[in-house]
């Protein structure tokens, strides 16, 4: 029993991680229309400059968290000018290779701007361990549950009752008729940039505290996008909880069957869910009656 | 022949000295740099005034909204030449929500209600580039001009029929607050009982509300009935123009848009010889 909850634990805890990247694929996807493959790299960009802030300026965690913030939104909100918005209006397609680019330059200016070893991220908290009836926790693993939660609430809260919410949903579903109404579509699109960039650099910040930074990072995006679809591309909510089922189901997997079936189970667990919901367990399914 | 009934479109819609709300002044517009959809377009709208831009499908209706509302950019359209003037200024170079803002603003072909969105929410995105209290104000207006629209405002837009979607679009046109609104085929594929209360609303926008509006339709018939003047468009251009009534009364249209004719009916082939003989066929 014991070891099973702390498999449990240990598997929200990574599964937090994955949600939160995989809300920020879904912010980007429910207001655009797209996938944006660099996610797992501007997740790592963040948490080298949240990095780099603790070793250069303060270790304080409120400093590399404020810090790590206002980078995440900077370089979403570049990315979208600079790359994204002279390809609005191009066809899908050739916008979501220039995304594969982009993620190929980000993974690569790693090594140029950085260096190739790991490195630990240490603000002083997170790796502390609190017990409970025998079982060892974490003080990151509880952080990052809680942040996800909070997060999940929020932004659920900010989809559902505020204008700058639903105009995102309206922008994603018929963008020119938006414009019809005055909403600027370019606008929507930097807040979702601005606005995945800062989620999943959260997650990048989490996994950097428990874990370690390194040039190899970027494959969280590999882990979370199964975790997007999951939950239904265009569910931001669903790819949260997406990534908590990934995470539980990779770490029970890995704990009673074998260390073999951690990196299998969760895209197994996929294959079986898209058989019979395709449009992923919170998705929407499109109205035929229009 | 047709070109002596066409009128000076200036001077027969401005009222003396008064610019008209709306002008689109020898408008040419190009598609993709290449294909021409409009040629030298000149339409009024009077302030206060029910105009009908009438014509079939590929006329050019649609194109000339799109350019009104600063969206022709979205299917890389372009205005080549010409300008479009509201209010006294040229407003053909401002993007879309400045139009918007300005009251210019327009219901588009098919009605494209959000379909995830509840009717409320719906309208809350008409009501975008108003304040909380204007937007609130608005809808007590919307509502009490469509109560079926209250009695359903928490249900999903896109479950409800095709007379209600248009109430709603609408309604969400009209959270904006215009001054001109545009209504692009707004009987498109509903029942002629629905069609009469939609036009209904669109009179009472004029009378009740002081709205401009420009009709833009295929049903040339429901448009004449309430506009006071109309432009019909044949591929790209103004081939006829004239107050409804002398519209209504002009054999052309009686033929060709009204469906009546003095000598029975005519098969197609005939149609199309008479299209030539008038040169409206190009």
């Amino acid at each position: 029993m014991q070891y099973f909850v702390q498999l449990l634990i240990s598997g929200l805890a990574i599964g937090a991680i994955y949600g939160l990247i995989a809300m920020g694929f879904a912010v980007i996807y429910k207001s655009t229309g797209l996938v944006n493959f660099a996610q797992g790299e501007m997740t790592m960009i963040v948490a080298y400059i949240a990095w780099t802030v603790s070793t250069t300026v303060s270790g304080n965690i409120f400093v590399v968290s404020l810090a790590a913030i206002l980078a995440a939104v900077v370089l979403g909100l570049v990315i979208e000018r600079v790359v994204m918005r002279p390809m609005l209006g191009e066809p899908v397609f050739a916008t979501v290779m220039v995304t594969i680019g982009l993620a190929v330059i980000l993974r690569s200016s790693i090594n140029f701007i950085w260096d190739a070893y790991p490195h630990g991220l240490d603000v002083g908290v997170g790796r502390g361990i609190v017990r409970v009836g025998g079982i060892g926790v974490r003080t990151g693993q509880i952080a990052v549950i809680t942040t996800l939660l909070l997060l999940l609430a929020a932004i659920w809260a900010f989809f559902r009752y505020s204008k700058t919410g639903v105009a995102m949903r309206a922008v994603a579903a018929d963008d020119r008729t938006a414009l019809l109404m005055g909403i600027s579509a370019t606008k929507v699109h930097a807040l979702a940039w601005a606005a995945s960039s800062v989620i999943a650099g959260i997650g990048g910040v989490f996994f950097a505290l428990s874990y370690d930074l390194s040039p190899a990072m970027f494959q969280l995006g590999l882990k979370a996008f199964p975790a997007t679809i999951l939950g239904g591309l265009d569910a931001v909510i669903g790819s949260g909880v997406g990534g908590l089922l990934i995470g539980l189901t990779e770490n029970l997997a890995g704990g009673y069957i074998s260390s073999g079936m951690k990196e299998v189970a969760g895209f197994a667990m996929i294959i079986v869910v898209l058989m019979i919901r395709p449009f992923g367990l919170f998705g929407e399914r499109d109205i035929e009656r229009v | 022949m047709l070109t002596a009934d066409r009128e000076n479109t200036a001077d027969a819609a401005a009222t003396p000295g008064h610019a008209p709300l709306l002008e689109f002044r020898n408008v040419r517009i190009v598609y993709d740099n290449a294909i021409e959809a409009i040629r030298d377009v000149s339409i009024a709208v009077p302030e206060g005034g029910i105009v009908a831009l009438l014509g079939s499908n590929g006329a050019g209706k649609s194109t000339l909204l799109k350019a009104m509302s600063g969206i022709l950019y979205t299917e890389e359209g372009e205005i080549e030449s010409g300008a479009i003037r509201f209010q006294n200024e040229d407003v053909h170079h401002l993007p879309p929500d400045v139009l918007v803002r300005r009251g210019l603003v327009q219901v588009p072909e098919g009605r494209r209600v959000f379909p995830a969105l509840t009717i409320d929410e719906n309208l809350q995105m008409g009501g975008y580039t108003r304040t909380a209290a204007e937007a609130r104000e608005r809808r007590d207006k919307v509502f009490a001009l469509f109560p079926r629209l209250f009695e359903r405002r928490d249900q999903i837009a896109g479950y409800m029929s095709g007379g209600e979607q248009q109430m709603l679009a609408i309604g969400r046109a009209l959270m904006t607050d215009p001054v001109l609104l545009a209504l692009d085929e707004p009987s498109l594929g509903l029942a002629p009982l629905i069609i009469d209360r939609i036009y209904e609303v669109i009179l009472r926008l004029r009378d009740e509300m002081k709205m401009t509006v420009l009709l833009v339709e295929q049903n040339a018939q429901r448009a004449l009935d309430i506009a006071d003047y109309g432009y019909i468009l044949e591929t790209g251009r103004v081939v006829l123009d004239g107050t409804a009534g002398k519209l209504t009364a002009n054999e052309d249209v009686q033929e060709f848009y009204l469906g009546i004719s003095a000598t029975g009916r005519k098969s197609l082939r005939e149609v199309k010889h008479y299209k030539r003989r008038k040169r409206w066929l190009s």
